[in-house]
C-alpha cells in the first residue's frame, strides 16, 4: 500500500492495543467476508441440487435407478441426497434381511434420515455461528479500542499546560479508526447471518417435508408389497 | 470437491473485497488533502499586545521631524537657489545697464574721457559684483550652518531611533511571553465566537504584578469580556523587564486585543 497516506499514517501512529485491535477486527472482517461467500455458493448449490433431486424424485423414475445414479456420480452428494440415499439404503437393507416388520423398518429408516437431516442441517449452518459472533462483537473490540486510544490521547492531554483541541484531535480520530473497522466487519456479518440463517431453515423445512413425504413413500410400498 | 473450491474462491473474493474497500478509502482520503491532521502544537488564539506605547509615537514624531526637516531644507534650498539666481540677474542687469551706460558714454563723450570713464565704471561694476559677492557668500554660509545643525539634530534622532529599536526586541520577548500566558489562561466561554474581540488595558506595577484590568472595547458579550479579563487576573503576574526606562516605556500599561481564531463558530 501507498505510504504518503494520512489514514495509514493514523493506523501506523496508534498505540500498539489499537493497532492490535484493528488488526483483530481486520481478521474478523477478513474471516467473515470468506465465510459470507463460502456460505453463499454452498447454500445457493445445496438450494438448487435440492430443487433438481425433488424434479428428478417426483418424476417418476425409479428409485433404485435415482439411488445408484447418486452413489455412481462423481461429485459428493449434498442436502436432499444425502437425506434420500440414507433413508433408501437403510429400507433395502432391512427389506433384504426380512428382520423387522414394517413398523420397525419404517422406525429404522425415519431414523436413519433424521440422523442425515441433522448432519445436513449441521453442515449447512458451519460459520454461521462466527457471522453471529463477528457481528455482535466486533462493534464492542472496536470500542474497546477506541475509549483506550481516547484514554490515552486524554492522558497525553494532562501533561500539556496548552489545553487545545488539537493536542487531542489526532488521538481520538486515530482511536476512532477501531471503531470503524469494528463497524466496517459488524456491518455485513450481521446481515449476512440473518439471510443465511432464514436460507439454512428454509433448506430445512425442505428437508423435513421430503423427510415425510419418502416416509410415506415407503411405508405405501411396504403395504403393497405385502 | 465442491467445497474446498467455494473456499479458495470465497478467500479470493473476501481479499479482494477488502482491498477495493481500503483502496478506496484511502484514495478518497488522500484527495481530501485539506482534512485537517494539525501538529500538536499550534494554536490559534490570538492575544496580541496593541501597544499604545510612548515608543512607537516616538518614532512616528522622529519620522515626521526628520521628514519636516528634510522638507525645510529643500525649501531653504529653494529659496536659495532663487535668490542666487535673482542676484545673478541683477548683477547681469546692472552689468547690462552698465555697458549700455558705458557705451552711451563712449559714444557721448569724446575718446579723452572714454578711458578714465571706464575705469570708474569697472570699479563701481566691480564693487556692486564685490557686495553682491559677499551677500551671496553670507546666505551660504548661515544656510551651512543651519544644514550643519539639521544634520547633528538628525544623527542624535537616528541615535536615539536606533536604540530604541534593540529595546523594541528586547521588549518583543517579553511580550511574546506575555501573550502565551494569557492564551493559556484564558478559556473562552461558549458563547465565544469567531471574529469577537474586546481589548482591555491592563497596568502593572514595576515587579509586573497586574494592578488593574479595563475593558476599553467590549466585545457585546458580557461571559467574553469576563474571560478575558479572567484570563488577565489569573496570570496575576507577568515577567516584565528590569530596566525601569523599559518597563515605563512599554510595561507601565498597555492594551491587548482577545480574539479567538481557532472556534468552529
Amino acid at each position: 500500500m501507498n505510504e504518503q497516506l494520512s489514514i495509514l499514517d493514523l493506523v501506523l501512529n496508534a498505540s500498539l492495543v489499537v493497532q492490535l485491535v484493528m488488526g483483530l477486527l481486520l481478521l474478523a472482517s477478513m474471516v467473515s467476508w470468506v465465510v459470507i461467500f463460502q456460505r453463499g455458493f454452498t447454500l445457493a448449490t445445496v438450494r438448487r441440487e435440492a430443487i433438481e433431486f425433488e424434479n428428478e424424485f417426483w418424476s417418476g423414475k425409479d428409485l433404485r435407478k435415482i439411488y445408484l445414479e447418486i452413489e455412481s456420480a462423481e461429485r459428493e452428494p449434498i442436502g436432499l441426497e444425502n437425506i434420500f440415499v440414507a433413508g433408501f439404503k437403510e429400507f433395502t437393507r432391512l427389506r433384504q434381511q426380512k428382520a423387522a416388520d414394517h413398523d420397525q423398518t419404517m422406525q429404522y429408516v425415519g431414523r436413519a434420515m433424521r440422523v442425515a437431516m441433522s448432519r445436513e442441517e449441521e453442515r449447512l449452518e458451519t460459520g454461521l455461528p462466527f457471522l453471529a459472533t463477528v457481528g455482535s462483537t466486533s462493534p464492542y473490540v472496536g470500542l474497546f479500542g477506541t475509549v483506550w486510544g481516547i484514554m490515552n490521547s486524554f492522558r497525553g492531554l494532562a501533561t500539556v499546560n496548552q489545553a487545545s483541541l488539537s493536542v487531542v484531535a489526532p488521538g481520538i480520530s486515530e482511536a476512532l479508526v477501531a471503531t470503524a473497522i469494528g463497524l466496517f466487519a459488524a456491518i455485513p456479518a450481521v446481515i449476512a447471518y440473518n439471510r443465511y440463517a432464514a436460507l439454512v431453515e428454509v433448506s430445512v423445512n425442505r428437508f423435513d417435508a421430503f423427510t415425510d413425504e419418502f416416509s410415506g413413500l415407503l411405508y405405501r410400498a411396504l403395504h403393497n408389497q405385502k | 470437491m465442491n467445497l474446498t473450491g467455494y473456499s479458495i474462491l470465497s478467500v479470493f473474493l473476501a481479499v479482494a473485497i477488502h482491498a477495493v474497500i481500503v483502496g478506496l478509502l484511502l484514495t478518497n482520503w488522500q484527495s481530501e488533502e485539506h482534512f485537517p491532521v494539525t501538529p500538536a502544537e499550534k494554536f490559534y488564539i490570538d492575544a496580541s499586545v496593541v501597544k499604545q506605547n510612548p515608543h512607537t509615537v516616538k518614532k512616528e514624531n522622529t519620522a515626521k521631524i526628520k521628514r519636516q526637516a528634510q522638507a525645510r531644507r529643500q525649501k531653504e534650498k529653494k529659496a536659495a537657489q532663487q535668490r542666487a539666481r535673482l542676484a545673478q540677474e541683477a548683477l547681469d542687469k546692472q552689468a547690462a545697464l552698465d555697458k549700455q551706460k558705458a557705451e552711451e558714454a563712449q559714444r557721448k563723450q569724446a575718446a579723452i574721457e572714454q578711458s578714465r570713464l571706464e575705469q570708474l565704471l569697472e570699479q563701481q561694476r566691480r564693487e556692486i559684483a564685490e557686495s553682491e559677492q559677499q551677500a551671496a557668500d553670507e546666505l551660504a554660509e548661515a544656510d551651512r550652518a543651519r544644514l550643519e545643525q539639521e544634520i547633528a539634530l538628525a544623527v542624535i534622532e537616528e541615535q536615539d531611533y536606533r536604540r530604541a529599536v534593540t529595546d523594541d526586541e528586547k521588549a518583543q520577548a517579553y511580550v511574546a511571553q506575555i501573550q502565551r500566558e494569557m492564551i493559556q489562561n484564558w478559556s473562552r466561554p461558549p458563547s465565544a465566537r469567531n471574529g469577537m474581540q474586546a481589548i482591555v488595558r491592563v497596568r502593572l506595577v514595576p515587579t509586573g504584578e497586574v494592578v488593574s484590568v479595563d475593558v476599553e472595547e467590549s466585545s457585546g458579550n458580557d461571559a467574553f469580556d469576563r474571560s478575558v479579563v479572567q484570563a488577565v487576573q489569573k496570570s496575576g503576574r507577568f515577567l516584565v523587564p528590569a530596566d525601569s526606562r523599559q518597563f515605563e516605556r512599554n510595561f507601565r500599561s498597555f492594551t491587548v486585543l482577545f480574539r479567538p481564531e481557532d472556534l468552529r463558530l
